[in-house]
C-alpha cells in the first residue's frame, strides 16, 4: 500500500520505524510504501495524529480465470501440442501415466487438438520479436502464473482427464536465466511436492545457464527449443535479440544429453530419465522470404544433425502491425504449411530426401499436387511400378500408398497374388493409384503414362479453374506461353512489318 | 448349415466356437449368431456359455496365435457389431486350417474374414483411443470421480484398465449408458463391474463438489481461448471430435 499523508506531533518516528519512507515532499508529509495490513493497523490507532491525503492499494489480485485467459492467449502460437514418445506405466501411488501414441483430449475450434494445459508461465518478455504477440512493445494485459497455481491447475484438470499433461513456455522475464529458473522451479514441484507422473514438455530458454536446462531435462519428457525463423538473417531481420547460435547450443546441449543419457540407461537401469520423449522445435513459415527448398534443407538437416522428433511449421499468423512483415492477404499461408507437413512426413517415413523434392530451380511446391504425386509426375521413368513384386520403398514412393497400407502390402502378398479389387480393401487410395502401379502386369483401365494427362486427372475441376485463371501452371514457364504470342497478326501489323515500319 | 445361437460376450462366442468343434461340423457350412433371426433352411443349435471351454479356447487361440493376434481377436471381439462372432469364427478356423504361424494370421487379409475381423478389431481400438482422451470425469461432494460414456463398441473395460494405472489413488467409477454397466475403481484396490443401472441411480443424487464448477468453467474458458481465430476450422474440429461424443463432455455443455 502507498500512502501520502500528513504527520503530526511525535508520532512520526513511529511511522518512520514500522514503514519505508519512499519520498519526502515537506517537513510534514511523506509518501510511505508497506504492507497493506500493517499500515492499515498503524492509520487505525494514530488516526489523530495522521491525515491521509491519499491511498494507494495495489491492482485487485487477478482472477485465475482471467489470468489462465491472458497466458493460453499468449501460448496458442506455439504450435506443439503432442503427448506421443514416451511410455511410462503408473508407480501405483502417484497419478499419472504416459501413453506411447499420445492422447487427444479435445479440439479446438481451429481443429488444432488440445492434448496438453498449453500456457506461459509469464508472457511479460524484454524482447521484442515482431512477429510476436507478446513482445516488449506490444501493450498487453500482461500476468504472470506462481508455480503453485501451475501446479494446481495441471494436476486438477489431470484428474478430470481434461488433459494429457503440462506444456509449459514463457515470455522472458529480466533474464533468460530467472525465466528458467522460473520454469525449473514451476517442474520441480510438480514432480516432486504434487507427485505428477503424467507427459510434460517444456521449452529451454535460450541464453539460459545450461546446468539449468540440464536439471530441467531430467524432470522433462520433452524439451524444445524454436528456432522461429528457418535462417539466420530472417532471425536478425525479425527478432533482434535473438541469435542464431543461441538457440542451436541448448538444442545441441539436449541431444548430447539425450545420447548420453542412453548409454547411462544401458548400463544404469534405473538412471534418471534425460528428455525421454526427445526434442522439438518450430518455425514461422510466410514472415521471411525463405523458399520451401530452404526450410526443406533446414529441416532436413535438424532431423539430420540434430536428432530431432518434430520440425513443427507455423503459418504467421499477422497479429502485429509492423512494416517488417508481410502483408499476407489472405490470412495465414495454410495450404503452404500443409505441403510442407506432407514433405516433412516423406522425409521422416517415406525415405525421400529434401534434395528429390525440390531444387534450387523450382524452391516452391505446387500448390495443386501433393509433393509426393509431383514427385512421381516429374519421374514416371520409374512407373508403373507392379504392386506384386516391388520392393517397399518403392511401394512408399507410389502416390495414394501410405506406410500402413506398404505394410498390409507386403504382408498380404505373402498368402495370395493382389489384384485391385484387394488393394481397395486394403485401403489404397485408387483414385491416386491406379495412374502409376499395375497388379500382375495389368494396369486398372488403360491410361495414358503422360505427365499432362495424369495431372488433367488428379486435380479437380474445380482446381484446375483456379489454377489457370492467375496463368500458374505446373510446367516450367516460357515466354510463349503468354496469349500475345498465339494471335495472329492482323493485316496492318503484317503490313507494317514487311515495309519494316516497325 | 447350423447356426450356433449365443449371447453377446466373449464367454459365449468361444463357447459356441469349443461346440462346433467337438461337433465336427462342416465350417462352410456353419455360422454363429448373436440375435434370433430366423435363417431358412438352418437348424438351430443354442448354446449356454460355459467358462471352462472359453477359457479353453483362448488359451489356445493364444499359443496357436501369439499375444499380438490374440489381443486382434479380443478387440475384434469387443466390437459392435452383430456379425463379428461368425467373422470371427472363420478368421480362427482359417488360421488353424492353414496353420498359420504366430502372429502371422492378420497378414492373411486377402481371406474375406480375417479382413473384416481386423477392420472390426481396429474400429474398436480406434474408439477406445478416443474414449482415453474423451472421458471426462466430475468430482462429487464426496470426492469420487464419476463420468458417462455412451460407446459403440465394449470399451469400458479396457477404459478402466487405462485409467486404473493412471489413477491408482483416486476412487472413480464409469458408467456405459448403452450397456447399463456401471465400473468402480476404490482407491488403491482392483476395480470392479456392475451391471443394471441400480448404482449409477445412488450416484446420480450426489451433488457436485465445490471446486468442480469451477474448474469447468476454466476448462472451457482455455479451449475458448486457445484456439486461434484466424486458423478456424470447424469442418476439422468435427472429424476430430464427432458430435456423438459431445454431449458428454465438459466443455460442449
Amino acid at each position: 500500500m502507498l500512502v501520502e499523508m500528513q504527520v503530526h506531533g511525535f508520532f512520526m518516528c513511529i511511522l518512520l520505524r514500522n514503514s519505508n519512507v519512499c519520498a519526502i515532499i515537506d517537513k510534514r508529509t511523506f509518501v510511505l510504501f508497506g504492507d497493506s495490513s500493517k499500515m492499515q493497523e498503524l492509520i487505525t490507532y494514530e488516526k489523530k495524529n495522521i491525515s491521509i491525503i491519499e491511498s494507494i492499494t495495489p491492482q485487485q489480485e487477478m482472477s485465475l480465470m482471467d489470468k489462465l485467459g491472458i497466458l493460453a492467449d499468449s501460448a496458442k502460437y506455439d504450435v506443439a501440442c503432442t503427448s506421443s514418445g514416451v511410455e511410462r506405466k503408473g508407480n501405483g501411488k502417484d497419478m499419472g501415466n504416459c501413453i506411447k501414441g499420445g492422447i487427444c483430449h479435445s479440439f479446438s475450434g481451429d481443429g488444432r487438438c488440445i492434448s496438453l494445459l498449453k500456457i506461459l508461465q509469464t508472457n511479460e518478455c524484454i524482447y521484442d520479436c515482431k512477429y510476436c504477440i507478446n513482445r516488449r512493445s506490444n501493450d498487453v494485459p500482461r500476468a504472470i502464473f506462481s508455480p503453485e497455481e501451475v501446479c494446481t491447475l495441471t494436476m486438477e484438470f489431470y484428474r478430470r482427464n481434461y488433459i494429457e499433461g503440462l506444456f509449459l513456455s514463457s515470455g522472458i522475464v529480466q533474464s533468460p536465466n530467472y525465466t528458467m529458473e522460473l520454469i525449473y522451479q514451476t517442474v520441480y514441484l510438480l514432480r516432486n511436492k504434487y507427485r505428477f507422473n503424467g507427459y510434460i514438455h517444456v521449452k529451454a530458454i535460450p541464453g539460459a545457464d545450461p546446468q539449468l536446462i540440464r536439471l530441467t531435462g531430467f524432470l522433462a519428457d520433452r524439451m524444445s527449443v524454436n528456432l522461429e525463423l528457418p535462417t539466420a538473417e530472417g532471425l536478425k531481420e525479425l527478432a533482434p535479440n535473438k541469435h542464431r547460435k543461441t538457440i542451436l547450443a541448448p538444442m545441441r546441449q539436449i541431444q548430447n544429453g539425450i545420447t548420453a543419457n542412453k548409454d547411462e540407461i544401458v548400463v544404469y537401469k534405473n538412471a534418471p530419465r534425460f528428455v525421454s520423449g526427445g526434442q522439438s522445435t518450430q518455425m514461422i513459415i510466410g514472415a521471411t522470404p525463405e523458399s520451401d527448398y530452404q526450410i526443406m534443407n533446414v529441416a532436413e538437416s535438424l532431423y539430420q544433425k540434430f536428432d530431432l522428433k518434430r520440425v513443427f511449421y507455423s503459418a504467421c499468423v499477422k497479429v502485429n502491425e509492423d512494416k517488417a512483415l508481410p502483408a499476407l492477404p489472405g490470412g495465414p499461408p495454410l495450404l503452404r504449411e500443409h505441403r510442407l507437413y506432407q514433405a516433412d512426413w516423406l522425409l521422416r517415413f517415406y525415405g525421400f530426401k529434401a534434395s528429390e523434392l525440390l531444387d534450387e530451380k523450382r524452391p516452391f511446391f505446387n500448390v495443386m499436387l501433393d509433393p509426393k504425386e509431383d514427385w512421381a509426375v516429374r519421374h514416371l521413368e520409374v512407373f508403373p511400378i507392379e504392386i506384386n513384386r516391388a520392393p517397399y520403398e518403392m511401394l512408399l514412393r507410389i502416390p495414394g500408398v501410405g506406410v500402413k497400407s506398404a505394410q498390409r502390402i507386403m504382408m498380404a502378398r505373402r498368402t495370395a497374388n493382389l489384384t485391385f479389387q484387394d488393394l481397395k480393401k486394403i485401403g489404397v487410395v485408387l483414385k491416386r493409384a491406379l495412374y502409376f502401379i499395375t497388379c500382375n502386369g495389368r494396369m486398372m483401365y488403360p491410361t495414358k503414362l503422360e505427365e499432362d494427362y495424369i495431372v488433367r486427372n488428379l486435380t479437380t475441376d474445380k482446381d484446375r479453374i483456379k489454377f489457370g485463371s492467375d496463368g500458374m501452371t505446373y510446367k516450367q514457364m516460357s515466354l510463349f506461353d503468354s496469349g500475345s504470342f498465339t494471335a495472329e497478326p492482323s493485316q496492318r501489323s503484317l503490313l507494317a512489318s514487311v515495309s519494316g515500319q516497325l | 448349415m447350423y447356426i450356433y445361437r449365443c449371447e453377446e460376450s466373449m464367454e459365449g462366442i468361444l463357447t459356441a466356437i469349443y461346440n462346433i468343434y467337438e461337433d465336427r461340423r462342416a465350417f462352410v457350412d456353419t455360422q454363429i449368431r448373436l440375435d434370433d433371426e430366423y435363417i431358412l433352411f438352418g437348424e438351430d443349435v443354442p448354446v449356454q456359455g460355459e467358462r471352462e471351454k472359453a477359457e479353453k479356447v483362448s488359451r489356445t487361440l493364444y499359443r496357436k496365435f501369439g499375444p499380438m493376434d490374440y489381443d486382434t481377436i479380443c478387440k475384434a471381439l469387443a466390437s459392435w457389431s452383430p456379425d463379428k462372432a461368425n467373422v470371427v469364427f472363420h478368421s480362427i478356423r482359417y488360421g488353424l486350417s492353414a496353420s498359420v504361424a504366430p502372429g502371422r494370421l492378420f497378414q492373411h487379409l486377402s481371406d474375406e474374414n480375417v479382413l473384416r475381423a481386423s477392420k472390426l478389431a481396429l474400429n474398436a481400438a480406434r474408439e477406445f483411443q478416443h474414449l482415453q482422451g474423451f472421458v471426462r470425469f466430475e468430482e462429487l461432494e464426496n470426492g469420487i470421480l464419476f463420468s458417462r460414456i455412451k460407446p459403440k463398441n465394449h470399451v469400458l473395460q479396457g477404459l478402466m484398465e487405462h485409467f486404473s494405472d493412471r489413477f491408482p489413488m483416486e476412487n472413480f467409477c464409469i458408467y456405459d449408458e448403452g450397456r447399463e454397466q456401471f465400473a468402480i475403481h476404490p482407491a488403491g484396490k482392483p476395480w470392479f463391474l456392475l451391471q443394471g443401472d441400480i448404482a449409477v441411480k445412488q450416484v446420480e443424487h450426489i451433488p457436485h463438489s465445490t471446486e468442480e464448477e469451477m474448474y469447468a468453467a476454466l476448462f472451457k474458458h482455455f479451449c475458448h481461448r486457445i484456439a486461434i481465430k484466424e486458423r478456424e476450422n470447424y469442418e476439422l474440429q468435427r472429424n476430430m471430435l464427432p458430435i456423438r461424443f459431445r454431449e458428454y463432455m465438459t466443455e460442449w455443455k
